[in-house]
């Protein structure tokens, strides 16, 4: 019974909601325009710097919300520069080198009095200020089956901001994949040549979408952020990994994909957890281990899904026949 | 089928044409050590269908590829309507008014042929990213391409197949497929590169009847082909290329007689049956 | 053939090292102009070197260092060189088959730095004293093999995992006409597998595969240890048995043929899959020998060593040519020096950073020479 109401807080944590954001962004990226973008979560860490640094120092919310857009627009500007020109698996290595040097930067010594280095930046040094907008009394609230605090980290507060933005972001993937401009999109992924020839500026829709993508994975960052607090290393290229893995699970090019995609990694990640320690005894696999064992299981997944179904769980069947 | 115009046109390379569309000078383009392509000078007829023939090897994609911006030459100059494209982006080449087609069809795959289709039109104002969020500024145009897709697949016999993904279609029918949405921006001129290539034989008579329709609406053609039935029956003018020059330009009845393109042929290819009757 | 590329990838190499270089002078001056505004620089520096101590990248090198400023007589720029030569050595065993995996399949691996953390991980499995024991088996027991024959095993068992990865997976693969955006996702699946897999069965702690303390002697201007001569003689023979099977046997011969090109090489009759198979069997013992090489020389390894190494070998490949075996040993040299030469100007935990910014720069200044051959488009 625990596990099972350990699973449903799990399936709409801010976290769930963070990287269900994080892959519409990627959604973006690869399901619309077939970018491999392998450094989403150089994003979101930039989103996280950016917004907590700002409130900080003093800085009001919105303008910690512009400075987390600007980076990250900034950052993909640069990114796709050198490399939209590129070949797919160029630009692969390029983001997930890129991403890494913002999280070595991030930790490095050198930007202690910025980032706060490898410890990261410490949740109570930028919440407040959000915290304080919260409508929710200051205690636990129980709806339905659910408890959170209202206000405080991961809070009824954070869900519902996380989720409206999840639902604002999906009804800006459905007006533009379903547009002209979502169009040109599609025709890139297909063959850029072809687009070419017909008259588009492919360059420059493959940084719009770029931009476009990097600054949701900002957004996504944020709101991970204020569920917990910044540090770089959460941040690492396992995260892209899995958002990689909950997009493709839900299924590229969808719109639903990225969020039942999250849903299901994170609620499968705590049911695989819960039912290993349930079931598994103690002396083969410790509490310790659980964490690798689940994660080793992802890994797999993610094999078996881009062998399997590609398309994943609401992809169209029928787009695997012609997969030349 | 060779109209008057080209009556006055000397039977060599480089001529000059009454009313030339494109002028190509000095079009240099090598790989290392090895010349690809190496154009003197080259015209192509306004409103006429010009096909560039040669036994393989002879710089005829390559070409292709300079004059539609996709590849760029070391040194050469060569005008569209009287402006230069020399460094101009083949997005910029099509905007222009010169559209292309592929050896390799590319279809979009993944896409609904109309959607292939709607891609194909020009001036979208929908596909500039703020305007894409208010549907009502784009709906009207979006619904005159649509129209214009319908009479479009209807004239390529691709109309049952507009909500189908592209990916299904056979081969002769992509290239269908491709050449009706090389047509959805109104070009003044289109380039195929080896339209007839993997299409099977009952879909060539129609693929031909298109391409002379095109130039009885005005559109000026200049197409790659290695079937020489297709370049006699469709073809005003024919332009030889081997080893990267032009080595002879005539009508298409008298420029196989030619001596110096049945030996580049002979030399190059043996196995291209050109002496053919000429039906 | 091979000659006039190989000679174009080190010129490309020496460009962007130069490059590189003055990227990192210029960094060097702002960052220390910055230092020196600081008031409590002092104890910023103080705390650097504390937190350096355990900070993930750098807990060999920082002894190393501090032995050697110590030490009269020795050169620091000399040292951080040699230094970098030898990390470039011992970089350069994994990305030659890194290289090789391209060149071969067109497949960028992903997986291949969890390859090189497998080795060190066997080595220590079977060398160790402690009682290990294999996921999900609830005994414990002590291997204990000495370290040459706990090596060899590693290396044994590591190309069996190249060929049972071949075998099962990638060559299925190919057969099914996946492409390489799939595969390259699925290695990148393979990589978080096999990361967390070791993770769970040899845990998440720092280990030895050696407890012999190494003894550095003074050799010139640096400070040399045997372990680390050791390391260096067993890298150099093995790269020039490489190079020597590549241009000098059949089999070289024809793994180069496929490498240029499959399609041709296989008409005239080259088993390409047998070669392939054979690519992947050397690649993962190259790369387990490289783990546990490093593993000796940094006296110490722990379950994540190759992730982390996997950008740096991404980066030397592409420096030296994507899919040319001998660029990637140049590109390991180049970008294991500049790594441990950074550490003169940058702290040592943007020593890694550096290596990503010249992969960056090197698709910046010639990505068309990384490109290779241009594609015929249409």
């Amino acid at each position: 019974m625990d596990l099972i109401y350990d699973i449903l807080r799990e399936a709409i944590a801010p976290t769930t909601a963070a990287f269900a954001l994080a892959a519409i962004g990627l959604n973006f990226h690869f399901g619309l325009t077939g970018l491999l973008n392998m450094g989403q979560a150089g994003f979101m860490l930039l989103g996280m710097y950016g917004y907590a640094i700002t409130v900080r120092e003093g800085g009001p919310i919105w303008l910690g919300v512009i400075v987390a857009i600007a980076c990250a627009a900034v950052f993909g500007l640069i990114l796709g520069w050198p490399t939209l020109k590129l070949r797919g698996d160029y630009l692969a290595i390029v983001t997930i080198a890129a991403a890494e040097m913002i999280r070595y930067l991030g930790r490095s010594q050198n930007l202690n009095d910025l980032t706060g280095a490898s410890t990261g930046i410490r949740g109570n040094d930028f919440k407040g200020s959000f915290e304080m907008l919260s409508p929710f009394p200051d205690s636990q609230v129980t709806f339905l089956v659910w408890t959170f605090h209202g206000t405080r980290s991961t809070s009824w507060w954070l869900l519902v901001v996380g989720w409206t933005l999840v639902a604002l972001m999906l009804l800006m993937y459905w007006r533009l994949s379903k547009s002209p401009w979502g169009r040109v999109l599609k025709g890139i992924r297909e063959d850029e040549d072809a687009v070419r020839s017909l008259g588009k500026n492919v360059y420059s829709y493959k940084m719009q979408a770029l931009v476009i993508g990097g600054v949701i994975g900002a957004l996504a960052g944020i709101i991970w952020a204020l569920g917990a607090s910044v540090q770089p290393d959460s941040m690492g290229r396992p995260t892209t990994f899995w958002i990689w893995t909950l997009l493709l699970l839900g299924g590229a090019a969808t719109i639903f994909g990225p969020v039942l995609g999250s849903i299901l990694f994170w609620g499968s990640l705590v049911a695989v957890k819960g039912l290993a320690s349930l079931l598994i005894p103690e002396t083969l696999l410790n509490t310790q281990e659980l964490e690798p064992f689940s994660l080793t299981l992802v890994g797999i997944t993610l094999m078996c899904l881009v062998i399997f179904r590609p398309q994943g769980i609401l992809g169209d069947k029928k787009e695997l026949a012609f997969n030349d | 089928m060779t109209d008057d115009v080209f009556a006055s046109v000397p039977q060599e390379p480089g001529a000059p044409k009454p009313d030339p569309i494109v002028v190509a000078d000095n079009v240099h383009r090598h790989f290392g050590g090895l010349t690809a392509v190496d154009v003197k000078h080259f015209e192509v007829q306004r409103g006429a269908i010009t096909a560039l023939i040669g036994p393989n090897g002879a710089g005829k994609s390559t070409f292709f590829n300079l004059l539609t911006g996709f590849d760029k030459p070391q040194t050469g100059d060569w005008l569209f309507n009287g402006h230069s494209l020399k460094g101009v982006s083949p997005a910029k080449v099509a905007r222009a008014g010169k559209v292309r087609t592929f050896q390799l069809t590319k279809a979009l795959s993944r896409m609904t042929v109309l959607e292939n289709m709607r891609l194909g039109a020009s001036d979208q104002s929908g596909e500039n990213f703020f305007v894409a969020f208010a549907k009502p500024l784009w709906k009207d145009r979006e619904e005159e391409i649509t129209a214009k897709a319908h009479v479009l697949l209807k004239r390529f016999k691709l109309y049952e197949k507009k909500d189908d993904y592209a990916g299904t279609l056979s081969g002769g029918q992509r290239k269908l497929l491709e050449m009706a949405r090389a047509l959805m921006s109104d070009p003044e001129m289109v380039m195929l590169d080896e339209p007839m290539a993997g299409v099977n034989p009952a879909l060539t008579e129609s693929l031909l009847d298109h391409i002379v329709q095109l130039k009885q609406e005005g559109v000026t053609v200049l197409f790659v082909e290695h079937d020489m039935h297709m370049v006699r029956r469709i073809s005003d003018w024919v332009v030889v290329m081997a080893e990267g020059r032009i080595i002879a330009e005539g009508p298409p009845h008298t420029v196989m007689q030619n001596t110096e393109v049945q030996e580049a042929y002979l030399g190059a290819h043996m196995d291209t049956d050109l002496s053919e009757e000429g039906s | 053939m091979t000659k006039r590329i190989d000679r174009r990838a080190i010129v490309r190499a020496l460009i962007v090292f130069v490059v590189a270089a003055l990227a990192v002078f210029a960094v060097s001056t702002i960052g220390s102009t910055a230092m020196a505004d600081t008031p409590d620089a002092a104890t910023a520096v103080a705390q650097t070197s504390a937190i350096h101590a355990d900070a993930e990248t750098t807990e060999a090198e920082v002894t190393v260092d501090d032995t050697a400023a110590d030490a009269p007589g020795t050169n620091r720029i000399a040292q951080n060189v040699f230094n970098g030569l030898v990390f470039g050595l011992l970089l350069a065993l994994a990305s030659v088959g890194l290289s090789l995996i391209y060149g071969t399949t067109g497949l960028s691996n992903f997986a291949h730095g969890e390859q090189v953390s497998l080795g060190a991980m066997l080595a220590y499995f079977f060398a160790t004293q402690q009682p290990v024991s294999l996921p999900l088996l609830p005994w414990e027991f002590v291997i204990g093999w000495p370290l040459w024959l706990a090596a060899i095993a590693a290396i044994v068992v590591a190309g069996g995992t190249g060929w049972l990865q071949d075998r099962f997976l990638w060559s299925k693969l190919r057969k099914r006409g996946v492409k390489m955006v799939q595969q390259m996702i699925v290695s990148i699946g393979l990589s978080l597998a096999l990361l967390n897999l070791l993770q769970w069965w040899i845990g998440p702690d720092r280990l030895r595969v050696s407890i012999a303390i190494e003894e550095r002697r003074q050799v010139g201007p640096i400070q040399l240890g045997d372990t680390t001569a050791v390391s260096i003689a067993i890298s150099i023979a093995v790269l020039l048995a490489v190079a020597y099977f590549l241009l000098r046997t059949r089999l070289g011969r024809a793994t180069r043929a496929v490498s240029d090109n499959p399609a041709l090489a296989a008409a005239s009759g080259i088993k390409v899959d047998a070669i392939i198979r054979l690519v992947w069997i050397m690649a993962a013992s190259l790369a387990a020998l490289g783990g546990i090489l490093m593993a000796l020389y940094d006296s110490g390894t722990k379950f994540d060593v190759g992730a982390k190494l996997l950008l740096l070998m991404f980066a030397a490949v592409t420096l030296g040519g994507l899919g040319q075996p001998f660029g990637a040993l140049v590109g390991s040299l180049v970008i294991g020096v500049v790594v441990e030469t950074s550490t003169l100007w940058l702290g040592p935990d943007l020593k890694y950073a550096t290596a990503l910014a010249i992969l960056i720069l090197v698709l910046l200044v010639r990505p068309q020479g990384i490109l290779g051959r241009a594609e015929r488009v249409g």
